[in-house]
């Protein structure tokens, strides 16, 4: 695969591992909140 | 003498942290369980915590140590490398505990109680991290303590894992540039929540909720731990650029001081004690001053490492 594709892959996708998490942390805090 | 103090130094100081600091903090927070004290749950915490953050400057005065002596006569530098890999997963480990430490201090103030799933998250980790600690410490000890060194060096399972994670970083050619990229993300996640409390605090949008802005907290802190990841992996590949840099040297110095500003904001009430469109206690304004004084520190340093250079 080339360099390129290789570094965007890694890039975006742990950016996204990083966004879910966020997401999910942030969904708990919500759920929390309304009861 | 204090113009004589070394990174060694700091090292051979140090690393009492992870170590005696760490046991004591174990103690507590058990103790904390055992009479279902939220007050000495809170300290417990925070001490752990504290030692996580200590445990930085530990590991990094650590590959200084290691430059300084590896020539020397009755220096095994298999033992170092060994001491190093042993180091780094006790290192991982640690962080991980103050993270998940951090994490139930949050849940304390942010839910008014942390839950068993998170206190046992944190036991779990501790007792390895323990485990692992006194190990690379015991390793480390050997490395000028002849007398306690057995017939054979001591080995690890995982090996040097150190060296090994720096030769992937250095010679595969897309990790350095892909860790840079995910640095600067984390940077921007970190540096806007820092930007969005600390205005806040200081009497600008008070407008927006105060609850809408602690729910920023996390974003920032999974920001702090890419950055944490992404600086360790580029510090661990070439140690020698950065223990010699004392720019390096104020970056880490005022990354010190803003985890402990940071862990003011996020884990005590009293940052927060004020109306959801109300004034900021005076101390929460002057600690969102010294936030700012901090972080544009770390990243006026951070971005003059290659041009202050080796300067120390």
């Amino acid at each position: 695969m080339p360099f390129v594709a290789v570094i965007t892959l890694v890039v975006f996708g742990v950016t996204a591992v990083v966004g879910v998490l966020g997401y999910l942390i942030d969904r708990s805090v919500r759920r929390h909140d309304r009861t | 003498m204090i113009s004589s103090l070394t990174p060694t130094h700091i090292h051979l100081l140090l690393n009492h942290f992870p170590t005696i600091g760490f046991s004591i903090a174990i103690g507590l927070f058990i103790g904390a369980i055992v009479s279902r004290s939220d007050d000495l749950k809170k300290a417990s915490l925070t001490v752990l915590v504290a030692v996580a953050i200590l445990t930085f400057p530990t590991y990094l005065s650590g590959n200084a140590a290691d430059q300084a002596i590896r020539n020397m006569p009755d220096v095994s530098k298999t033992l170092i490398a060994t001491h190093e890999g042993a180091a780094l997963i006790s290192f991982v480990l640690m962080e991980m505990t103050g993270a998940a430490a951090w994490l139930a201090l949050w849940q304390m103030r942010r839910v008014g109680s942390v839950s068993a799933r998170t206190l046992g998250t944190v036991l779990l980790l501790s007792a390895i991290t323990m485990g692992l600690v006194t190990r690379a410490a015991n390793i480390g000890g050997e490395i000028r303590h002849s007398e306690i060194r057995l017939a054979t060096e001591s080995t690890t399972l995982e090996g040097p894992i150190g060296r090994d994670v720096a030769a992937w970083v250095n010679d595969v050619a897309w990790v350095w540039p892909a860790l840079e990229s995910l640095h600067f993300i984390g940077l921007t996640l970190l540096m806007g929540t820092i930007l969005v409390i600390n205005v806040r605090m200081l009497g600008l949008m008070k407008q927006v909720p105060l609850d809408a802005i602690d729910r920023l907290i996390p974003w920032g802190v999974l920001g702090f731990g890419l950055n944490v990841v992404t600086g360790m992996l580029f510090f661990i590949a070439v140690p020698q650029q950065y223990t010699q840099n004392v720019a390096f040297i104020w970056k880490v110095g005022l990354i010190l001081v803003a985890a402990f500003n940071g862990l003011y904001f996020t884990a005590y009430d009293r940052a927060w004690a004020m109306e959801p469109e109300g004034d900021a206690p005076a101390l929460s304004k002057a600690m969102a001053v010294s936030a700012f004084v901090l972080w544009v520190g770390v990243m006026y340093y951070g971005s003059m490492l290659p041009f202050i250079g080796d300067s120390v």
